[in-house]
């Protein structure tokens, strides 16, 4: 930490908290609902690209619970798999269901252009451990947009069953697409520190904004606004609700134990 | 938009360098549909697990292939070509000394 940083407490710890714990979560949650195609993906190839981009996510969440776990006394694993549904705070984008490869594709293409702006908003940020970390992020995040956008591109001009089922996918997920930057408590604390270069609803207007040639050259319908952006990361669904069981399952089945 | 058959998969072959001033060595191969998805898939077969600094993808069709027998494998005796006959330690010792040069350590990896 620079000696310029600021102190981390009252509003601002809170801030952090929820800040963290959104981008963790978020992380986690798109990172484990990826790692379902593996094994049954449409090429081989694609198996291992999609598993890979998993990994790379989940890989992510461990290191931004990390810094959520140092800040708040608490442990990584803890903070991932002990949590009651209803705890997490991932963006209700991440709560439907993996859906078909244009659901995931859709969600995906979605997800990560959002990431990458709230990304590019912390890389400057006076808080060193998250500039660092997210300096990394942003290296890996480039091939899964890299590779999303390939897949989103080919879907949209693949012919009439690969379009509408895109365009059925964008229908489900466009009215959640925005809650990636759904208000975050306190959140105003971080752009006074110097954390977050804007707020929210500016990052949402730049992710709009970089979205809308893709859409536009595609002839897709632009994700409409989020209907409730103060609830979008919380109320999770069933979909959630299953995954949650699938992915605290083994922790759950022998609390404690060292693996 | 009309429907449309799904693109044909092919093969790419990759190549890949360990190590800066490294050769490229062969990998393997990936299936894909186009250049593009086969760098992708490239990157996550031969590269993911930073075992890379760079890859070469080339389409499988696009390798001039030989294998011609009479070309490569002539039937007559062709060992007068080979360099079998010649010792060549010594004299490359005397010069390297000749010249102040020192033995060359072996490549590692």
């Amino acid at each position: 930490m620079t000696a310029a940083a600021p102190p981390i407490a009252g509003a601002l710890a809170l801030a952090l908290d929820g800040l963290l714990r959104s981008m963790a979560d978020d992380e986690f949650v798109i990172g484990f609902s990826d790692s379902e195609w593996t094994g049954i993906a449409p090429l081989l190839e694609e198996d291992v690209a999609m598993s890979s981009l998993a990994q790379d996510e989940l890989g992510h969440a461990q290191a931004l619970y990390a810094l959520l776990a140092d800040l708040t006394g608490t442990d990584a694993d803890a903070l991932a798999y002990d949590r009651e549904p209803d705890a997490y705070r991932h963006c209700r984008l991440l709560d439907h269901g993996r859906g078909d490869w244009a659901m995931t594709i859709a969600r995906r293409f979605l997800y990560d252009s959002a990431d990458a702006v709230r990304l590019e908003a912390l890389a400057e940020g006076s808080w060193a451990p998250l500039a660092d970390l997210v300096a990394k992020l942003q290296r890996e995040e480039r091939y899964h947009r890299m590779h999303a956008t390939a897949w989103f591109e080919r879907l949209a001009r693949g012919g009439d069953d690969a379009r509408s089922r895109l365009i059925t996918a964008l229908d489900a997920l466009g009215p959640d697409a925005a809650t990636v930057f759904a208000p975050l408590p306190e959140d105003a604390a971080l752009v006074d520190a110097g954390i977050l270069a804007a707020p929210m609803a500016d990052l949402e207007t730049q992710w709009r904004a970089a979205i809308a040639p893709v859409f536009g050259a595609l002839e897709l319908p632009m994700p409409p606004a989020a209907l409730a952006p103060e609830r979008g990361r919380l109320d999770h669904g069933e979909a959630f609700r299953w995954l949650d069981t699938e992915f605290t399952m083994v922790r759950r089945s022998d609390p404690g134990a060292t693996w | 938009m009309s429907s449309t058959v799904p693109p044909e998969l092919e093969a790419w072959e990759v190549f890949r360098q360990e190590k800066e001033g490294d050769p490229m060595r062969h990998g393997g191969s990936v299936m894909a549909p186009d250049a593009e998805l086969a760098v992708h898939y490239a990157r996550e077969l031969y590269g993911r697990r930073q075992e890379s600094v760079r890859l070469w993808v080339v389409r499988r069709a696009d390798i001039l292939d030989l294998d011609d027998p009479d070309l490569l494998q002539p039937p007559l005796d062709r060992s007068f070509k080979k360099p079998g006959g010649y010792v060549m330690r010594d004299k490359l010792a005397a010069a390297r000394e000749a010249a102040g040069q020192p033995k060359p350590k072996a490549r590692s990896g």
